[in-house]
């Protein structure tokens, strides 16, 4: 819709000028850059937020400064920055015996699976790069693209420690895409359509419109989604593949610099991706909570906003409390406890919707 | 139960716990004996304390219970290894070199693995831990391998010394009985260079395994480079 | 599970490792993720330690013994300063022994919270590592209000102490301990009942009896397979027969008797039971008393040699201690509780996955300043 939005603008500006393609062009170009920067500055917000919550946590202080002072300001805000920059400035190492194709592509591709999806989420009511009618189901698909980028940077690392980790989180991940997908089938079948604005559009009126409420089988199936997301994200419990004390640093352990931040801001936006689809499906997207309170379309991009960094802050939280399952517990978790119960729910939600009329 | 029975039977634990159960086997009264040998029982697993001795009063002697588990100690000690070569002599009669048995007995290394494992398994010696294996250079051109060993079950202690020429300096190994002695005596064949028969593995565990000499023998010199790192030498003795 | 044998291969896991507790490297054969031989290859930090002793005096030994196992340095200054009173039979008086008593204890608190903070870290836990950490800084803040340092004390001396304790340090103690009470419940509430935690290592690793004691497997380690052995209440050395205190066990609460869980849980358990010895030491320590009083002179003990074991949090430290008369020490050898518990690795570790594997050398507490001395 943004697209749409800034197409006919520009022709409004410039309504003389032919040659409608250039338009067309920058309408599209100029929401995926924006998508892009709003990506990179997430990620230090994210970065920040992590290490400032889990210091709560950790009953310690965390970044700090002394005052306004630029070394990290009053709160220690630069200093996401300066893991930034740290980061960039760093020394391009690449093992002479890695295999260098893939070595270098694969932080691309795992890249180009967060950002791709971010085209398709919906921060407002009218703030959405491109709003297709297979919205759910185009981000699903996407996010597969990680596995692929894992495993080539544990294969290309020429690495036992990295391959361990590779291979481990390429069964993690296709494992738990299927809880994951069976939950969000639920939703679709309550609000036939695939399409994001369509389903935040069914929940509108308050908080109890919201597709989490609608009936007992939706809060399991919720459970179900955001565990199957920290999965998909290789977040603690679930982080085998990059497990600090086991193996060393999983499949990132050859990387190193400006290769190893693209990794790490690809899960942070992997998380923003897999909220933003939990917050779309089960709550209420960019619906206000109050029914005739603050639900205008200037809003909305406040309340998905803030949805989305509750479901951020408590992934957050449980990273810092749980510790983390062994390969075959997880694998014994997905196959033998969240697809039985997904099924159950399908089975359920179907039942209660012929029902119900 | 009268006092002068109480005092009877502490008497017995006392004896019974410093190592003579002879004393408390032999006592005519049947009762008195099951009820001394429960108690023996008792204070061995920790949940009676050990009732004391009215022999000496704590006002002569400044620190009353120290010296008096020091003295305990070393009659306990001296009661073991006495009662470990008694039984030695009758089974293995020609394999002891010493004479005087207060801190250690003396063996010689050829039966060494037999007597290993008598002691393991004799029921009242029932040495079932071995608490720590050392090899030491003694002057005169020996090495000597010791062994301090423990029974969990009777709770005493016995040591004993194997003592070997510096040029055929084998002993029998231990290390199936004692399962702990695997790297024990690894470890004093890195430092020494002890060798042990029948050990499966007998490698250098501290050292790496390219590493000339032996270490903890007194006419040790080291070597000059290492993989071309050079070796520094000691430094003279810090008076 | 099946058995389907593929290509096996060689993993080597250290020296640097973040799980390792030291450098040591642990070759690793693995069948995909079950491993079936663990070899420990250790000698990365060996020091010399017993060539050193050779060749300084009595008193100089001293501060070696601090750095072969630093994360419980008191302990093995004690168990050298009692074998050496045993060899030269000096008592020391009453204050002293308190003294010495409070520290140990101490020490064993602050080397207990260590070792569970990082088997949760190795677990992947990351919280309850930092408040054993904290807890333990207040314990190191003591330790450096007696003696100036809050790793490596040298402060049991032969016949005494280097420093008394000093003003105030009793009302810091017990302010310490009411401070800390509730913070092992809150440790053990986070830690040990976790369900994620105990999956990870209950059954896991179970170190049957007669294996333990065979390979010579001792402290909390052999007490959480069942034997009820603690140096403290069967040989008492010190004055530790005054005091009342348990000895806590393994029972297999959680899984079998032996296993990860219950080495890990009993040292929550002796946290506790230090706490109460420290106490009871606190309330009867006499006043006064100089600590200094028994130093002798020179230290020339008699021809003789002595094996001397204490209880250290990790298990019975031994030093066999050789002399012939001179203030040098002849022979000193060192027996150190990690070294055999590193020994039941390969024993106990095979048939796991390769998780499980750090998960039981992270329960079996080494540290490697003491294995390689």
């Amino acid at each position: 819709m943004t697209v749409d939005y800034i197409f006919e603008g520009l022709n409004q500006m410039f309504s003389g000028f032919t040659g409608n393609e250039i338009f067309l062009i920058i309408a599209i170009l100029l929401p995926c850059v924006g998508c892009f920067i709003f990506i990179a500055l997430y990620g230090l917000v994210a970065i920040y937020a992590e290490l400032k919550v889990s210091s709560f946590i950790h009953d310690k202080t965390g970044p700090m400064g002394q005052g306004v002072g630029l070394h990290a300001g009053k709160w220690g805000l630069l200093q996401p920055v300066a893991d930034a920059i740290k980061l960039i400035l760093k020394e391009d190492i690449i093992p002479s015996s890695a295999d260098r194709p893939l070595y270098i592509l694969a932080p691309f591709i795992i890249f180009i699976g967060a950002f791709v999806s971010f085209v398709a989420i919906p921060f407002g009511e009218k703030v959405i790069v491109a709003d297709m009618n297979i919205g759910i189901f185009y981000i699903l698909g996407i996010g597969s693209l990680a596995v692929i980028a894992i495993i080539l940077a544990g294969w290309s690392s020429n690495n036992k420690w990295a391959l361990y980790g590779g291979m481990r989180s390429a069964a993690q991940i296709v494992s738990y895409e299927i809880p994951a997908g069976i939950s969000l089938v639920v939703v679709i079948m309550l609000t036939s359509s695939l399409s994001m604005q369509e389903i935040i559009g069914y929940q509108s009126g308050g908080m109890f419109g919201w597709i989490l409420f609608d009936n007992p089988f939706m809060p399991i199936a919720f459970v179900i989604y955001f565990i199957s997301a920290l999965a998909e994200t290789n977040r603690t419990p679930f982080d085998l593949p990059e497990s600090e004390s086991e193996l060393v640093a999983g499949f990132v352990t050859e990387y190193s610099g400006m290769r190893y931040a693209f990794f790490f801001l690809s899960e942070y936006a992997n998380m923003f991706v897999v909220s933003a689809v939990a917050v779309t499906a089960f709550l209420g997207g960019w619906q206000s909570p109050f029914p005739n309170f603050l639900n205008t379309s200037g809003w909305s991009v406040f309340w998905m906003m803030s949805k989305i960094s509750l479901l951020i802050f408590v992934m957050i939280w449980i990273r810092f409390t749980v510790p983390r399952l062994r390969v075959d517990q997880l694998m014994h978790l997905c196959w033998k406890v969240f697809i039985p119960i997904g099924l159950f729910n399908v089975f359920g939600v179907a039942i209660w919707i012929i029902v119900r009329g | 139960m009268t006092e002068n029975q109480q005092k009877l039977i502490d008497e017995l634990v006392n004896k019974g716990l410093d190592g003579d159960m002879d004393a408390v086997n032999a006592h005519q009264d049947r009762m008195v004996r099951a009820k001394a040998k429960s108690m023996i029982m008792k204070i061995q697993k920790g949940i009676l304390k050990r009732p004391p001795l009215k022999k000496i009063s704590p006002e002569e002697v400044p620190n009353g219970d120290i010296v008096q588990n020091q003295e305990k100690k070393e009659n306990k000690q001296e009661s073991t290894s006495a009662k470990v070569v008694r039984k030695l002599l009758e089974k293995f009669p020609n394999e002891i070199e010493n004479e005087e048995f207060d801190s250690h007995i003396q063996l010689k290394p050829d039966k060494w693995f037999e007597i290993a494992t008598w002691l393991k398994s004799e029921p009242e010696l029932f040495f079932d831990s071995l608490q720590c294996q050392m090899g030491i250079d003694v002057q005169d051109d020996i090495l000597e391998s010791r062994y301090n060993l423990h029974s969990m079950k009777h709770n005493h202690y016995v040591e004993l010394r194997i003592a070997v020429s510096r040029s055929n300096a084998k002993i029998p190994s231990v290390e199936k009985i004692w399962r702990v002695a695997d790297w024990f005596e690894r470890e004093t064949y890195d430092m020494l260079g002890i060798e042990y028969i029948g050990h499966s593995d007998l490698r250098r565990i501290l050292l790496p395994d390219d590493w000339e000499g032996w270490p903890l023998r007194k006419d040790y010199q080291e070597q000059e480079t290492y993989h071309g790192i050079i070796v520094p030498k000691m430094k003279e003795g810090w008076e | 599970m099946g058995v389907v044998h593929g290509e096996e291969m060689v993993l080597n896991i250290g020296p640097q490792h973040p799980a390792t507790h030291g450098v040591l490297r642990l070759q690793v054969r693995t069948d995909g993720e079950v491993v079936s031989k663990i070899t420990p290859y250790m000698g990365y930090l060996h020091r010399c330690f017993e060539k050193h002793c050779e060749n300084v005096t009595y008193e100089q030994v001293i501060p070696f013994t601090d750095r072969c196992d630093y994360l419980a340095s008191m302990s093995m200054n004690f168990g050298y300063v009692v074998a050496m009173e045993r060899l030269m039979d000096i008592k020391v008086n009453e204050r002293v022994e308190y003294i010495r008593i409070i520290m140990a204890e101490l020490q064993r608190i602050a080397s207990h919270l260590l070792c569970t903070g990082v088997f949760g870290l190795d677990l992947g836990a990351f919280t309850p590592f930092l408040w054993a950490l904290r807890d333990r800084e207040r314990i190191l803040d003591l330790f450096e209000l007696t003696c100036g340092a809050r790793l490596l004390y040298n402060y049991m001396w032969v016949g005494g102490l280097s420093h008394d304790l000093p003003v105030g340090f009793v009302e810091s103690t017990f302010k310490f301990l009411d401070y800390f009470e509730p913070k092992i419940d809150e440790l053990e509430n986070i830690l040990a009942h976790n369900k994620i935690l105990v999956e990870r290592s209950a059954d896991i690793g179970v170190m049957p009896k007669d294996i333990a004691i065979s390979y010579g497997v001792t402290g909390p380690n052999l007490r959480a397979s069942g034997v009820k052995w603690d140096l403290r209440k069967d040989d008492p050395y010190s004055i530790y027969d005054r005091f009342e205190f348990d000895v806590p066990i393994g029972q297999g609460l959680k899984g079998t008797v032996g296993d990860c869980w219950d080495r890990f849980y009993v040292r929550i358990l002796e946290i506790r039971e230090s706490v109460k010895i420290v106490r009871q030491a606190l309330a009867s320590i006499p006043k006064d008393g100089d600590v200094h009083q028994s130093l002798p002179k020179k230290i020339r003990p008699p021809k003789g040699s002595v094996y001397a074991r204490t209880e250290t949090p990790r298990g019975d430290l031994g030093y066999y201690i050789e002399s012939d008369g001179s203030p040098i020490p002849y022979r000193l050898k060192m027996r150190s509780p990690a070294f055999t518990a590193l020994s039941v690795l390969d024993e106990i570790g095979g048939g796991w996955l390769l998780s499980d594997v750090l998960a039981i050398l992270g329960s079996l507490d080494i540290v490697l300043g003491e294995i390689d001395r």
